[in-house]
Formats: structure tokens, C-alpha cells, sequence
């Protein structure tokens, strides 16, 4: 469980990042954290992972305070997934790379099996153990970040714009395994991304940040039912959102709308 | 007072060997010189830091010397050549672009184009490589790497970055390769830039070190 | 002389020590256009960009077959430098792309190498800059650029040599949707003000959609579609795969279309779509 309490942040130059902002994630939570560029998103999920500490106000993980802890301290309790894939390979083989975190706790060896084999196994790369990590497909090496991360068992997953840059098909893919993993292991995964669409199919609970203010969070039917206006935050609405809402439909999906609007039309 | 880059070059070259040429008095002159011509250009804190690692390195340096042995006149001599040496470098990138030192090594010096546009490169790439390292000790610190306390495993920490490092410096270069063979990178780089003439501040700079260069031979009819 | 900007003839490529990457490729890009290069990861989409701009294969090496033409004339033989005259190329690592230390000295260099005389190197760069919204930054340090702003000056820097092709590599993946946005408005505008054939590969049609006329469908290494936007989509809405990576709109243009035989315009946005679909699907109650 991660809180924030008035928790407020600028760089040396002065502009606040963050303002003020009271924020409660409790285990198990699926969270969309949407925002524009610079708004803050990025900003508040490295102050959960003490990567940043806050210039005044406290988090909390697990309700111990971590203003005077470092990342390291926190990864067996959370474990966070950075944009840049290649800058986080650390090894040599998948194997070795999955084991990086486990090791550096200094488990047991038949720990270290038992954790990088469920790791692998949650992110659909146990056939790629042995593959020297480098050579793995984009969409590959994304999900060695989150085997990496899961390897040191954190109850909570901080995911920092992990679908950029791959194709629908991909993110589904990397979705549907973090959906999985939520939901059968009971993971918190909070999702820092621009895509609006990931976010209210994918998401139970959805925030958004606008200069450095919180100023939503609730779950996405509320954000995404075409009553808010979204460019004013600097956000989408999804396609299918904005269909639906206009028709009157519940369709997620083109097939669904469409099939629902021929129906309604049908009606008439 | 206009100095292109070329005389500047020639002038930090020629101090080097001026350092062995001149008297004591002449070479501490010329190191309150460069300091003041240092502090005048640029006053930052980088400089100040390179100023100060420098002296250190100075003072380490007299400090073997007199283990092994020599008088405190010869390790102290030897210090101050080496600092004038050294700070003589330091004023040069901290007077000219590094681009006009490139241009200046293959007009003037016929270095090949390649070699010389490396120096651009590297001060272009630096930048990005810091980045990408704060990233990749992140990335460890966030798998339970933790390099508080021991400066061992501070450094230790370090290494295990390069590897990354370099995989990616080698990818970019393969790109940046491509980018410069695209623009048609050649012979006709440095050809074709504004050319730098030497003016009277060049002329008069060259005058005085050839003048001092020739120390030797004058100083025996004052 | 023919008027397509690109022309693909029975091309196969396989990188050196490689599988077949491309297979068979025989498509044309049309001048003047505004075409989008779509497919799954791993489908050959760089690989073809690269073709395009001649350094595949004859700067990387590898087994080939067939000819790519730029402007009527085979890549075979050209340096890529003069090619590069002509077909400006902007890959997805665009910051390495950038070679130089100021946004002045990166826009100029091409111009330099290819001697063009200082005064007019001056003139294209200040035009340059301008085109793409940096205007009078030519003593910029790089890294006093955001990422954007140094995506605009790569841009520049191909534009300066005034080409008649340009081509992209997924420019927008790193990008936020506003950024994304407001570049694909700059490369509109560079494409009607000088009549420039864009060729883009995109995997986020919504971005490309309010401009796009043409688009070539890559899967496996082969060419699955081709043509206009309309017709092209229309053939990869068939594939089960394909359809998933059109955009949501086109997929509910596309269903609508078979399931009632009915026939909607070229929806180059969500109004458009809705303005359509109230139409032909009767009045709804707000």
C-alpha cells in the first residue's frame, strides 16, 4: 500500500512538479496514472519508489515512512519498470538478468530458482532463458523489465510508460500479461501512460494529473464516458469512448459498437 | 582582442616547451597569466573544480618526486612546469569551441577529417552518455543494488554500468555513422567552413611566443 | 520519366549472415503523396525505409535482388550522400542522427559537404529553422533543445537540402500525444508547402489519419495491400491480424461497410465518423 500525504516537489530551478497531492493506493489496485507531458505522472511514481524524495510532505509504503530510504530498500516490497528497455539490461543472459535482483538480496539459491522461474513464467519468457537479452524483440525486452522487477517478489508493480512505441497487438500482449498478474497473484500495478485507450480497457481506477495537481481519480467510466472534457487536461478521449458515448452504446471495441448500432439502428 | 584557434594551439604547444626554455620566475609568471585569463573567461564552478583538481594533482605529483629523493627546489620546479603545462590545456577549452579546434587541426595541422571531428563527437555524446548512466544506476538501485557506505561497491556500481553503456555507445555510433555518411561527411567538411584568418592579435600573439621560444639565444646579449 | 517517388521492383533483401527481411516487393509510392507505411513489428517496415534511402543494401551489405528507384533512378551505383539530395531519411533514434554541437552547424552540414557557397548555406539554414519552428536558434547548444525541439532540428537539417521525399521512421514513439500531434501538423504543412512525398511509417494511425492519401501494407516481409488509404485498409481489414492494428475508427468504417452494404467517406476523424454515423444510422436520442 502506497500514500502520499501533501506531498510537494521542484527541481532546484523552482517550478513546482507536484502540488500538494494526497494519494492512497491499497493492494491489489489496477491504477492508470494519465497526465500531459509534464505534468507530473513520472514525478509522483519515483517519489513512491523513493528515486526522488518530495520537498516537503511524506510517503508511505506499507505505512513506513521513506523519506530517509533508498530504492534499494523498497524493491523487495515494490519494483518499478523504466520507459527505456535497453538501459536496464544488466546481464548477459535472461536468466542472469532475472536473478540480478534476487541475488543482490542475497537469497538461497533454490529462492533464486523458485522466483526468476515464476517471474519468467508471469511474463511469457521462460523459453527465452538462456537467450543473451540483447537480441530479444522491443516488445521482449519490456516484458524482461517486469520478469526483472517481479523477480524480487514486491507486492507492488510502478510501470512508467511501458507501451510506447509498440504496436496494438504488443500491447495487448504486455496488458493482458499485467492483467494476469494483477489479478492472479494480486499485484498492484500502477501504470504511468499517455494511452488512453490501455487505461479504460485495462484499468479499474484511473488518476490524472494537470500541472502538478491531482484532479481526478475515480474509476474510467467516469473519466471516459464523454461528460468530461479531456483536452482541457491535456488529454484524449479514446476513439471507441467518444462512439459510444455519442450513440449511446457500452461497446469497448468496434466489432461491439458496431454491432450494437446496427442493432439500435434496427430499432428504429 | 581576436585570437583564432590556431594560435591558440600554437601558443599551448609552444608552452609546453617554454616550461623547460624560460626561468622560474618567467614560467610562475605565465601561470598567474593563464589563471587570470581562466578566471576572466569563465568563472563557473566546473572550472574551479578543474582549476583545484588540477593543483592537487600538482601537489601529489612534487609530493613523489621528493619520496624519491629529489631536493624540495626540484620537485617544486617540476610541480610548477607540469601546473603551467596543464592549466595551459585548461585555458584552451576554456577559450575556443571545440569545433574551432577541429577546424584548425585539419586546416592548419592537416590532421585527417575523421580524427579531428572525433573531438566534436565525443563533447556532442558526453551529455547524452551521463544521462543514460544515471538511468542505467537507477535501474540497479530499483533491483535492490545498494552502494551505500563502501566506496568499493560505489565503484563497483560504476563498472557494472559500463557494459550497458557501451552496448548503447555502439549502437549509436553505428547510427551516427550512417547520419554522417548521409550528409556526405568528407574531405569537403572543414573545406568549406568559414575559413579562420589570422589577425594582428593572432600575429602579435605568434610574434611574442616566437620571440620567447628564442629565449636562449637573445638572452645572452642583454 | 515516371512520377512516382519511390519505386520497388521485385525487391528482396536478407541482411548479411540474415534471413529474407523483404520479400518480393513490387510497389510504387506516388509523388506528392502522403503515404503510410503500416505492419506488425518485425515486418520489414526500417528495412524498407532504408531501401528507399539506399543504404540498403549497398551500405550495409547483405543479399539482394531487384531494384529500388528514388525519382526515376536506381539506388544502385549513388552514393548515399547524393541520394540523401533528394530522399531525406529520419530514422527512429533521432538523436543520433544529429552529428553537431549547435543547431546552426547541424542544419548546415549537409550544405557544407556538398559546397554550396556560405551565403546560401545561411540562407537554407535561417529557412530551415524557420520551417520547422526553431526560428533564429542557429547558436543553440544541442543540449539546450528539448527532445522535440531536437526531433524538429533533424528535421531541418534533411529539409535544408531541399528534397522532394521524405521519409520517417516512427518519429512519434517517444513522444506524448500532443507532441506527436503538433509534429505530424509540421510535416502537413512541409508536405502542401513544398509538395514534398511523405512516406511515414506509423503504428498509431490516429495521428496520420487526417492527413494520409496513400498506404502500403507490410506483413512477413511482403507487401499485403497497397494503393490509396481506402483501398488499402479495406484489403487488411480481410486479415484478422491487420485489422487489429487499424485505427479503432477505420475498424468500425470498415465493419459497418460489409455488415450493410453501405458505403462511408474517408473519415479523417472521430466528427467526421459521428457526423456520418447519425446520418445513415437514424436520429438518437441525446
Amino acid at each position: 500500500m502506497i500514500e502520499t500525504r501533501e506531498v510537494n516537489f521542484a527541481y532546484r530551478r523552482g517550478e513546482p512538479v507536484i502540488n500538494d497531492i494526497d494519494c492512497k493506493i491499497e493492494d491489489g489496485e489496477f491504477v492508470a496514472l494519465l497526465g500531459h507531458n509534464g505534468s507530473g505522472k513520472t514525478t509522483l511514481s519515483r517519489l513512491f519508489m523513493a528515486l526522488m524524495h518530495p520537498r516537503s510532505g511524506e510517503v508511505y509504503v506499507d505505512g513506513e515512512n521513506i523519506a530517509k530510504k533508498e530504492p534499494a530498500d523498497l524493491a523487495d516490497r515494490v519494483g518499478y519498470v523504466f520507459q527505456n528497455p535497453d538501459l536496464q539490461i544488466l546481464a548477459d543472459t535472461v536468466w542472469d538478468e532475472v536473478a540480478y535482483g534476487p541475488r543482490n538480496k542475497k537469497l538461497s539459491e533454490e529462492k533464486i530458482r523458485e522466483q526468476v522461474e515464476e517471474a519468467l513464467a508471469a511474463t511469457g519468457l521462460t523459453d527465452f532463458a538462456d537467450v543473451y537479452p540483447r537480441i530479444l524483440s522491443f516488445g521482449q525486452k519490456r516484458r524482461l523489465g517486469v520478469a526483472a522487477a517481479l523477480a524480487l517478489k514486491p507486492r507492488i508493480l510502478l510501470l512508467d510508460e511501458i507501451t510506447n512505441g509498440q504496436d496494438s497487438l504488443e500491447k495487448e500482449q504486455m496488458m493482458n500479461y499485467l492483467r494476469a498478474i494483477n489479478e492472479e497473484q494480486g499485484i498492484t500495478i500502477v501504470l504511468i501512460t499517455h494511452d488512453m485507450n490501455i487505461a479504460r480497457l485495462y484499468a479499474r481506477r484511473v488518476i490524472v494529473l494537470h500541472n502538478g495537481n491531482l484532479v481526478f481519480d475515480d474509476v474510467p467510466e467516469e473519466l471516459f464516458n464523454g461528460m468530461k472534457d479531456l483536452t482541457e487536461w491535456g488529454l484524449q478521449q479514446p476513439t471507441m469512448a467518444a462512439l459510444a458515448a455519442t450513440f449511446e452504446l457500452t461497446a469497448v471495441n468496434a466489432a461491439d459498437f458496431c454491432a450494437q448500432l446496427t442493432l439500435k439502428a434496427g430499432e428504429k | 582582442m581576436r585570437v583564432t584557434a590556431f594560435t591558440q594551439l600554437i601558443t599551448v604547444l609552444a608552452v609546453t616547451a617554454l616550461v623547460f626554455i624560460l626561468p622560474v620566475q618567467v614560467v610562475s609568471f605565465i601561470l598567474v597569466l593563464e589563471l587570470a585569463l581562466l578566471l576572466y573567461i569563465r568563472h563557473d564552478r566546473m572550472t574551479m573544480a578543474a582549476i583545484g583538481a588540477l593543483t592537487v594533482f600538482t601537489g601529489m605529483m612534487i609530493l613523489l618526486q621528493l619520496l624519491f629523493q629529489s631536493t624540495l627546489e626540484v620537485a617544486m620546479i617540476g610541480g610548477l612546469r607540469m601546473l603551467v603545462m596543464t592549466m595551459a590545456f585548461l585555458c584552451l577549452l576554456a577559450a575556443t569551441r571545440i569545433q574551432d579546434i577541429a577546424q584548425a587541426l585539419v586546416e592548419r595541422f592537416h590532421m585527417p577529417c575523421e580524427y579531428a571531428f572525433m573531438l566534436t563527437t565525443a563533447l556532442r555524446f558526453v551529455p547524452d552518455f551521463l544521462a543514460d548512466s544515471t538511468a542505467t544506476l537507477d535501474a540497479q538501485s530499483c533491483r535492490g543494488y545498494s552502494n551505500r557506505g563502501n566506496v568499493f561497491k560505489r565503484l563497483y556500481s560504476y563498472l557494472v554500468v559500463i557494459k550497458p553503456l557501451v552496448m548503447r555507445a555502439v549502437a549509436k555510433s553505428d547510427t551516427l555513422a550512417l547520419s554522417m555518411e548521409l550528409k556526405g561527411f568528407g574531405a569537403n567538411t572543414y573545406k568549406n567552413m568559414k575559413k579562420q584568418e589570422l589577425g594582428l592579435g593572432d600575429y602579435l600573439v605568434l610574434a611574442i611566443v616566437v620571440i620567447l621560444s628564442t629565449y636562449k639565444f637573445w638572452i645572452k646579449y642583454l | 520519366m515516371s512520377n512516382y517517388a519511390v519505386e520497388f521492383k521485385n525487391f528482396h533483401y536478407a541482411y548479411n549472415g540474415g534471413e529474407v527481411v523483404l520479400k518480393d516487393i513490387n510497389v510504387s509510392v506516388k509523388e506528392g503523396s502522403f503515404t503510410v507505411l503500416l505492419g506488425p513489428s518485425g515486418a520489414g517496415k526500417t528495412t524498407m525505409c532504408k531501401a528507399m534511402a539506399g543504404i540498403i543494401p549497398y551500405y550495409y551489405g547483405g543479399r539482394y535482388a531487384g531494384s529500388v528507384e528514388v525519382l526515376g533512378e536506381d539506388t544502385k551505383g549513388r552514393r548515399v550522400s547524393d541520394i540523401a539530395m533528394h530522399l531525406g531519411l529520419m530514422l527512429e533514434d533521432y538523436e543520433s542522427q544529429l552529428v553537431s554541437l549547435t543547431a546552426g552547424e547541424e542544419v548546415s552540414f549537409s550544405l557544407l559537404n556538398h559546397g554550396f557557397p556560405p551565403d546560401e548555406v545561411e540562407e537554407r539554414t535561417k529557412k530551415a529553422l524557420e520551417d520547422v519552428g526553431l526560428p533564429g536558434r542557429e547558436n543553440y547548444q544541442l543540449d539546450e533543445l528539448s527532445g522535440g525541439q531536437r526531433q524538429r532540428l533533424l528535421l531541418a537539417s534533411v529539409l535544408a537540402v531541399h528534397p522532394r521525399v521524405l521519409v520517417l521512421d516512427e518519429p512519434v514513439s517517444a513522444m506524448d500525444p500532443e507532441g506527436s500531434a503538433s509534429l505530424y501538423k509540421l510535416l502537413y504543412k512541409i508536405h502542401q508547402k513544398y509538395n514534398m512525398t511523405v512516406i511515414v511509417v506509423e503504428h498509431n494511425l490516429d495521428y496520420v489519419l487526417p492527413y494520409v492519401t496513400d498506404m502500403i501494407v507490410l506483413q512477413d516481409g511482403g507487401v499485403v495491400a497497397s494503393g490509396s488509404f481506402e483501398e488499402a485498409a479495406a484489403i487488411a481489414h480481410e486479415d484478422r491480424e491487420l485489422r487489429r492494428i487499424l485505427p479503432a475508427l477505420w475498424q468500425v468504417k470498415l465493419n459497418l461497410e460489409k455488415r450493410d452494404g453501405i458505403h462511408l467517406g474517408m473519415w479523417r476523424n472521430t466528427k467526421d465518423a459521428i457526423i456520418e454515423l447519425k446520418e445513415k444510422y437514424g436520429r438518437v436520442e441525446l
